[in-house]
Formats: structure tokens, C-alpha cells, sequence
């Protein structure tokens, strides 16, 4: 992946924790937007080398257009697998076939690969184990399908075509 | 067995002498001595909406500088404990990718969190310590997701000292300015920030004091972390 330019890398850290700011503070007295902008300057400063490769690309229209879809897609993939987990825990019998299988993602970014593994460790009844390359080692709580290619089509796929285009 | 009983015997009569000595203050009546010249007092005589900040940096301003002196005797006591010429740090795997992209991304909204918690002390609840102890959290994410990772020794440690200099050094100010060491010039000569109650830019000098012991602390407790995660080099003791 190639690095975008210094200073559209610091531009970006620096607005992401302006942004962070005005939650914090939720004022617009000018008095704390000064030290806020100073603050975010310093702290971009300091840490915009690590915190992100692409700069200013990230604010795509279209990147926060998805990532704000993302939300309540996921959210709702939240509250399924929660009730999914409830009614396996609640069922007498406990239909529970758990086992851990491989899944293939075609993330590339660093970035993409940590929300996808939060993701799908978040949606209960799969968990995140470790992160190889492109390879994914999940714990799952309901084994439908444990070739690879089925595992990524139930797991991985559905979250993955929006982090795609989101964060690659 | 003799040895676990007579300490259990005696743990409970230590209990009920404070607890006796504890049932004579009735709970709830109004204590407040000191306590409500501060609560009345502190808006027109610091600027301060914290009370608690402004008993600890403005009228027990010495106690502080103690703490801060603690600390640092402290961070220096561990470093000396530790020293050795070659070290080098223990942990023998790198971190997973989702461990090391996340501490990345985490780093500036710590480090951000840190220094609103510092640069609010006079408002909200917090300061100084609780800032620096933050922005030391950040780095101590760092140590544990990166083998490699090391601060840069050469602004950490001089930027400690500066911070705890300038604490000093603001007091001393008072000190030719006010009459007494740590009197708050900024707002009893200066007058500044009088208008401004309430908002960030206000209550004299604690601000800053904060905003330096938040460095210092910031600095120093990463510098103790930096010290016990390395250990000698194999045969280079």
C-alpha cells in the first residue's frame, strides 16, 4: 500500500481529533475551540505517523457514505446474533455445534482487517481468534460449513463488502 | 494454624477499636471547618469552579509540589534500581495485527483524552495526575503491543525536568511577585480571566501548573514502565 504524502497524513489526524474534541468538550466557546485546535495540532503532532497511512483520502464522500451505512447494518447484525445466542442458551436441547474454522478475507488494509475481526467478534456466536495475513481463525458457535470458502461466505462476506470499500 | 488464628483475633479487635472510635462521629452532621471557608471562598479567591482542584493547587499548593516530588524520587529511585548499561526489552512475540493496528489507532485519542482531562482540571473533575497517568496509559499500549518500541529518551527526559521546573518556577514568581512561594499572580495581581468564571480561561495560574504536572507525570510514569519492561542482555551484565 503506498503511504499518502506527510502532510495530507498530519491534515487528516489533526481534523479526526478536532472532531474527537468537539464531542468532548460539546461547546463552541471560542475559548475552548483555541485550546482544542492547539491540542489537536500538538497530538497530530506526535502520533500522525502511526495513526494513519492514507491521510486526507480517508474522507472520501463515498468512504463516510458507507461507513455511516455500516452502523446500523451492523448494529442490526448485533441484534440478531444476540437473539440467536439468547434462544440457544434459552432452548433446552442447547443446539450448539461449536468449532473453529478458517476463513479467507480479501482485506488488504491493516486498518480494514481490525474492524472486520471486531466485527465479527462483536456478532456474538463468532469470535475472532488470530489474524494471519488473509487468514482468519474464528471460533464459531454453530459449525454450518467448515471449508473455507463456506466459513468466509457466512462469516466474512457480509461485512466485508463494506469495509472494502471503506478502508481499501 | 496458631499463627493464622492469632492474626485473624487480632485483625478484629484493631476492627472494632476503629469501629468504635469511627461510631462517635455521627454520620451526616456538618463537620466543615476549614471545609466551608474553602466552599464560600474559592470562586472569588481562585477563579476555580473545582474546589478540589483549587484546595490542591491553590491553597495546599506545597502539598502538590511534595507529590510531584515523590514521584519523581520515585521514577529516579527505579531507573537507579534497574540501571544497567545494556538492556534491552523482554518480551519474546510480536503482538497480533489486530492488537498493533488497534493501539495504533487508539494512540492520539489517549493522548488527546489525557490532555483534556489536564488542561479541565479547574472545571471537571481531574487535573494534573489523573491527565499524565493517561497520557502514560498511551505509551504503556505501545510497550505492550510493539517489541521494538522505545520512547525517545532525548525529549522525555529533559521535558520532565523542564515541567517540574516551570512548576517551581511559577511559584517563584509568586514568590517576588505576591510575597509568598506559589502565590497565584496570575489572578490576584494580574486579574486575568476575572471575567471568565466557569470557562477554560480562567482560574489563574492552575491551568498551567496542571498543564506542566500533566507533562511531568505523563513523562515520568512512562519512564518507570520503560525501566521494568527491559531487562540485561544476556551476558552483557
Amino acid at each position: 500500500m503506498e503511504e499518502a504524502s506527510r502532510i495530507s497524513r498530519y491534515l487528516y489526524t489533526v481534523i479526526v481529533l478536532f472532531v474527537i474534541w468537539l464531542f468532548l468538550t460539546s461547546s463552541l466557546d471560542p475559548q475552548e475551540l483555541i485550546i482544542g485546535a492547539l491540542f489537536s495540532l500538538i497530538v497530530a503532532a506526535l502520533t500522525y505517523e502511526v495513526f494513519t497511512e492514507k491521510g486526507l483520502a480517508n474522507l472520501h464522500p463515498k468512504r463516510i457514505a458507507y461507513a455511516v451505512a455500516y452502523v446500523p447494518y451492523f448494529l442490526w447484525a448485533m441484534i440478531m446474533a444476540n437473539l440467536d445466542v439468547a434462544y440457544r442458551v434459552l432452548h433446552p436441547k442447547r443446539p450448539i455445534n461449536p468449532g473453529i474454522v478458517e476463513c479467507k478475507t480479501v482485506l488488504r488494509n491493516n486498518v480494514g482487517k481490525l474492524t472486520l475481526a471486531n466485527s465479527i467478534t462483536l456478532t456474538p456466536g463468532t469470535i475472532t481468534l488470530d489474524v494471519k495475513g488473509d487468514r482468519y481463525f474464528i471460533h464459531w458457535i454453530d459449525v454450518k460449513d467448515a471449508t473455507v470458502e463456506g466459513a468466509s461466505e457466512n462469516i466474512t462476506k457480509p461485512f466485508e463488502k463494506f469495509l472494502k470499500v471503506i478502508f481499501e | 494454624m496458631v499463627k493464622r488464628v492469632l492474626a485473624i483475633i487480632l485483625i478484629l479487635i484493631t476492627g472494632y477499636w476503629l469501629a468504635n472510635a469511627l461510631a462517635q462521629v455521627p454520620f451526616g452532621a456538618d463537620k466543615m471547618l476549614v471545609g466551608k471557608y474553602y466552599l464560600e471562598n474559592v470562586k472569588e479567591q481562585t477563579g476555580a469552579v473545582n474546589a478540589v482542584t483549587a484546595v490542591v493547587v491553590n491553597y495546599r499548593g506545597l502539598d502538590t509540589l511534595g507529590e510531584v516530588t515523590v514521584l519523581f524520587i520515585a521514577a529516579t529511585g527505579v531507573a537507579a534500581l534497574l540501571w544497567r548499561k545494556k538492556r534491552e526489552r523482554t518480551a519474546k512475540s510480536e503482538g497480533s495485527v489486530v492488537l498493533q493496528t488497534g493501539s495504533k489507532l487508539l494512540l492520539p485519542f489517549i493522548m488527546l483524552f489525557g490532555a483534556y482531562i489536564f488542561i479541565h482540571g479547574h472545571l471537571t473533575p481531574g487535573g494534573g495526575f489523573p491527565g499524565g497517568a493517561t497520557i502514560a496509559t498511551a505509551f504503556l499500549m505501545l510497550y505492550l503491543a510493539f517489541r521494538e518500541y522505545e520512547i525517545p529518551h532525548n525529549v522525555f527526559e529533559p521535558l520532565e525536568g523542564l515541567a517540574g521546573m516551570g512548576y517551581v518556577a511559577v511559584g517563584l514568581i509568586g514568590l517576588i511577585i505576591g510575597g509568598y512561594f506559589l502565590f497565584d499572580w496570575i489572578w490576584q495581581t494580574w486579574q486575568l480571566g476575572h471575567a471568565n468564571i466557569g470557562r477554560l480561561f480562567s482560574a489563574g495560574f492552575i491551568p498551567i501548573i496542571y498543564t506542566l504536572i500533566g507533562l511531568k507525570v505523563g513523562t515520568e510514569l512512562t519512564g518507570i514502565v520503560d525501566n521494568m519492561v527491559k531487562e540485561p542482555k544476556e551476558g552483557g551484565q
